[in-house]
């Protein structure tokens, strides 16, 4: 029975030509969709999990009370790993790295820069990276030594063998290469090429040795050999005040586990993070593939008049329901295989376009047996999904009304039929109008006002010659008489990027109780200038007024949170010195373009580790020739390194990055979610209109025109999209809602997206259903009365 | 007894208004029987002869099938019989437009789960008892009405029936082609005993059998042997 029931399968596909490519092609792009989206879901949820013990792995989080808020981040004092390893039982290993930052490593004449950490050799212990070349024993212990990655290494010796060569940091640190391990998985947290011992770092940065428990600069990794955690977690409160007495920070321990997916905290506590976002996109799959089952359901139970005949003939040669039901089930499973083959190859298609979208590097795992499991289990869930409803609903029908002749009141099967339909197009409207909110909040972060010109402004990092404060000068007098500039300055870091904050600022009035974080940053001459920003009040630093190292210029936000009336000419105590308030900077954004400024103070400086030149671009010059006058010059000043210099709009950019990706995602998606809907409305349409066939003739005989005909077959699907829409738009609005409560910046909440959402769904269903009725309306009403 | 009939009545209400269909039927027919059920058109003909198909229910009376009563039988016990004893024409023929010829006749074997050889044996013998051999590939609309009937029989005829009910089994087909069919039911009723019960609109044709049943308005007007 099976192997003929299949053999029919095939020969209904092939039979109804139409269908079959319909609910094939929904299927399928319905289960790519879905692959898709698991794919992602999964490369997320493997982040750190690749380590042997990353179930007893954490990392060590501080809170850090101020402005009357609590912060929390991986930061630690350098003192906390020897402690922790020392003093409880419970703590197996205890490593301290680097944060990683692009560092110069060179072998011969091959140069390159690129990400490096220092760390404590138990780091090697808690996360077992996979070692290729060179003993794995011992590593990180000698003071003169690092670890390649496969890439760094092909990159700096070619075919050679590393190990025991020697290479140079930043063109003075020798090192000796002690092993290579194979390039870090894309889904890692700590992302390096190149690991080098705990102690060179000390050696190289001698403020280190003098940092006490406030001090908070390093990551700390801790790996427990078992126990309840909230256990750990006790004990470690007051471990900083235990060690020094007038801090207020608070240590805790946050799973490595958990590290990529929760990580936002408010007020101490984990209220998130990614794990949101990934969410939505788990249920965007489930609602993609149930849209496409839906589609299935639909056609299928549509075409029921077609199939009734044959199940009212097999129950009267003696077919019991079971076998009918098994049938149909088969003929479902048989769909969904059919179109998992295509949607793998539409997966295979598109997954560059995505990885390039999102800026991963999705593959699927052929060899993984979990893979094909999960896949199986998607075909069997959807065709029996897809299948369930029509197998019931066909094997139900009675075979004398069947055999009588086709009298299937389809009453009750259209009402289910609407339903679907009604559910599919709630599901497209509610996508619509998330989709249309994403894009208009993105468009109204990025278009508000930073605080200062990010066009055509660009930032370039301080390294090698230019460390040296007249190679500075002189790049700067050169960068500006070639007319490629208009402005130079410095910062002493990146100008988008968050961090370096301090609470050590006091002034005559200040509250004991409250403790202001402010962003610090030293800067050059003319900086207000060079961004394109703005003094409040006073002046900035410039060349004209040489004796400014204890002057300060703090932001508006600062001045405001401090309380001052009359900021300028304020006497400060600034990390233990006296400075002057000469100026107040207009706020601008550095971090979070979605959050409030924070309180910034700014000093004079000239060189500083990790500092940038900023460099306003001359408008009224090509752009091309500028740059190359540019590169030119620095190569000249500074020519033992590549110049690494970035336009600051295109790493502002970048701040978008995850609601860009959920405008992308959401938009791609929610295009296939209407488009699955859409096909599965031109199924229906396809059948109602052959169903009436009859009906149009008759009405056509009698006068009607075609635009009536039209008329007549559209109103019944634009009544289902409209009761759609009126359920989906409570819903959007709540949804919607509870995305844009995250922001502190954020659009109300208008009626255009509920109006594309309707428009554009009615549009769709207009067309596609005329689109299919038009042939039935203009045919002769003659071939189809003739047979009756 | 094949079949017994005791008081069948059958109406639709409409409206709180009763159209009766059948009245009062009572009526037996034994084994072996060849019986044409006669009658104008809308007397309520396939109306009996689904109810002794058990496709239909009856609103009163009472119905044994081979001794056992139909009203108190489950669905299982249903689709028993349909495998085993009773086999269905239609005037429509029904065949199934995906199969092929020797599958639709294959269909009923399966559902009484025959071993596979002997389904092929039976499937070759029938085939070739219809002259079929060579169409046993063609699909249903690939065959002549005529043809279509034959295999619509043929079908009916392989899971060995006690009992064959054919509604109008030459209704749509040329006097030829009809002649061919009921002088294979009169074969099939005298050499292999097939109780064979038709409804039919030919007085010619209903003198194939040997017992006329003549409804009127839903009532049993005649009840007359044929020598
Ligand atoms: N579902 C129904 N609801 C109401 N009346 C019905 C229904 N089915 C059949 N009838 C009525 O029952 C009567 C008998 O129908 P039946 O099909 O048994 O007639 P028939 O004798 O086979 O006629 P014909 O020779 O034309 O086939 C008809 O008058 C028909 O209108
Ligand atoms: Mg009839």
């Amino acid at each position: 029975m099976f192997k003929l029931n299949l053999k029919i399968a095939f020969r209904n596909l092939w039979k109804n030509k139409g269908f079959s490519l319909i609910n094939i092609g929904g299927l399928a792009i319905g289960i790519a969709s879905c692959m898709i989206l698991l794919l992602y879901v999964a490369y997320e949820f493997g982040y750190d999990k690749q380590f042997k013990n990353y179930n007893t792995t954490y990392v060590a989080y501080t809170n850090m009370k101020a402005n009357g808020k609590t912060f929390s981040w991986a930061w630690t004092p350098g003192l906390l790993a020897p402690e922790l390893k020392d003093k409880y039982a419970n703590v197996a290993n205890a490593a301290r790295l680097s944060y990683p930052f692009e560092q110069m490593i060179s072998h011969n004449e091959q140069k390159l820069k690129d990400r490096a950490i220092f760390a404590d050799p138990s780091f090697l212990k808690i996360l077992d990276y996979k070692f290729l070349k060179g003993n794995s024993n011992g590593l990180l212990q000698n003071i003169n030594t690092v670890i390649l990655t496969k890439t760094l290494a092909k990159n700096l010796f070619h075919d050679e063998n590393p190990i025991g060569k020697t290479v140079k940091l930043d063109h003075s640190e020798a090192l000796t290469v002690e092993a290579v391990i194979d390039d870090l998985p894309e889904n890692s947290s700590i992302k390096f090429s190149y690991i080098m011992p705990w102690k060179l770092y000390e050696k190289r940065e001698k403020w280190i040795q003098e940092q006490g428990w406030g001090s908070n600069f390093c990551l700390t990794l801790v790996q427990l050999h078992n126990g309840s955690l909230d256990q750990l977690n006790d004990s470690l409160k007051g471990l900083y005040q235990r060690n020094q007495k007038n801090l207020t920070n608070e240590l805790f321990l946050h799973p490595l586990s958990k590290w990529h997916l929760y990580n936002e905290f408010e007020n101490g506590k984990l209220v998130g993070g990614k794990i949101g976002q990934l969410k939505i996109f788990l249920l965007l799959a489930i609602c993609i593939l149930l849209i496409a089952c839906v589609n299935f359901m639909n056609l299928s139970t549509a075409r029921s008049e077609k199939r009734a005949k044959e199940v009212g003939v097999r129950k009267a040669i003696g077919s019991n329901r079971k076998s009918l039901i098994g049938q149909f089930i088969l003929e479902s499973t048989l769909l969904t295989f059919i179109g998992t083959i295509v949607a793998f190859i539409l997966v295979e298609i598109s997954l560059p376009y995505f990885n390039n979208l999102l800026d991963i590097n999705l593959v699927i795992q052929y060899q993984d047996w979990r893979y094909w499991t999960i896949l199986l289990g998607l075909v069997l869930f959807t065709g029996l999904i897809a299948g369930s409803y029509p197998a019931f609903y066909l094997s139900s029908f009675e075979p004398i009304k069947v055999l009588k002749g086709f009298s299937i009141k389809s009453g009750s099967s259209f009402s289910i039929r609407k339903i679907l339909v009604v559910f599919q197009f709630v599901f497209a409207a509610c996508l619509i109008v998330c989709t249309a909110v994403i894009y208009q909040q993105l468009n109204y972060i990025k278009n508000k006002p930073i605080g200062y010109n990010k066009g055509n402004l660009i930032q370039m990092v301080v390294q090698g010659n230019l460390k040296s404060q007249k190679k500075l000068e002189l790049l700067k007098e050169r960068l500006l008489k070639s007319g490629a500039a208009k402005n130079v300055s410095l910062l002493s870091m990146n100008i988008d990027e968050g961090g370096n904050n301090t609470s050590d600022v006091s002034w005559l009035g200040k509250r004991t109780d409250d403790k202001i974080l402010f962003n610090q940053r030293g800067i050059g001459y003319d900086f207000v200038e060079t961004i394109g920003s703005e003094m409040v009040a006073g002046r900035e630093f410039s060349i004209k007024f040489p004796s400014d190292s204890d002057k300060v210029i703090f932001n508006e936000a600062a001045i405001k949170a401090m309380g001052l009336k009359n900021p300028l000419g304020t006497i400060i105590d600034f990390g233990g010195r006296r400075a002057v308030i000469i100026g107040v900077m207009k706020d601008f954004v550095s971090e979070s373009p979605y959050q409030k400024v924070a309180p910034m103070v700014f000093y004079s400086s000239y060189n500083n580790s990790g500092g940038v030149v900023m460099i306003r671009l001359n408008e009224t010059n090509n752009l091309s020739n500028s740059l190359s006058q540019i590169d030119q010059i620095v190569k000249e000043i500074n020519p033992d390194y590549p110049v690494d210099r970035r336009f600051v709009s295109d790493s502002f950019e970048e701040k978008f990055q995850d609601e860009k990706l959920l405008g992308t995602l959401s938009n791609w998606f929610g295009g296939f979610a209407i488009f699955i809907s859409s096909l599965g409305l031109l199924g229906l349409a396809l059948f109602m209109a052959e169903q009436r066939k009859k009906e149009i003739s008759i009405r056509k005989v009698l006068g009607a025109s075609t635009a009536n005909i039209l008329t007549l077959l559209n109103k019944d699907f634009i009544k289902l999209v409209a009761i759609s829409n009126v359920i989906a738009f409570p819903l959007a609005y709540i949804i919607v809602n509870k995305w844009l409560s995250g922001y502190e910046y954020k659009i109300s909440i208008s009626f255009l997206p509920f109006l594309i959402a309707i428009g554009l769904s009615v549009l769709v269903a207009v067309l596609t259903v005329s689109l299919q009725s038009i042939k039935v309306a203009k045919a002769n009403p003659v071939d189809a009365l003739k047979y009756e | 007894m094949m079949i017994e009939l005791k008081n069948i009545e059958k109406y639709y209400a409409n409206k709180g208004v009763k159209s009766y269909i059948l009245r009062h039927v009572t009526t037996s027919i034994k084994q072996g029987e060849f019986v044409s059920i006669m009658g104008p058109s809308g007397a309520g003909k396939s109306t009996l002869l689904n109810i002794l198909g058990m496709l239909e229910e009856p609103t009163y009376g009472e119905y044994h099938f081979m001794g056992e009563d139909i009203t108190a039988m489950n669905e299982r016990k249903r689709i028993e019989l349909y495998r085993n004893h009773i086999g269905f024409v239609f005037q429509a023929y029904h065949l199934i437009d995906e199969m092929t010829v020797a599958e639709n006749i294959e269909a009923p074997l399966l559902y009484k789960k025959i071993p596979g050889a002997e389904r092929k044996s039976r499937i070759a013998d029938v085939l070739d008892r219809f002259n079929m051999v060579a169409k046993k590939d063609l699909f249903p609309n690939q065959l002549s009405g005529g043809q279509q009937q034959l295999v619509g029989i043929a079908r009916a005829l392989v899971a060995q029936p006690s009992i064959i009910l054919a509604d109008e089994p030459t209704g749509n087909l040329q006097s030829a082609q009809a002649e061919q069919i009921m002088d294979l039911f009169k074969k099939l009723n005298k050499e292999e005993n097939i109780t064979i019960l038709q409804v039919t609109h030919s007085e010619k044709n209903a003198l194939y059998g040997n017992r006329m049943l003549t409804i009127e308005d839903g009532v049993v007007k005649e009840d007359v042997q044929i020598k």
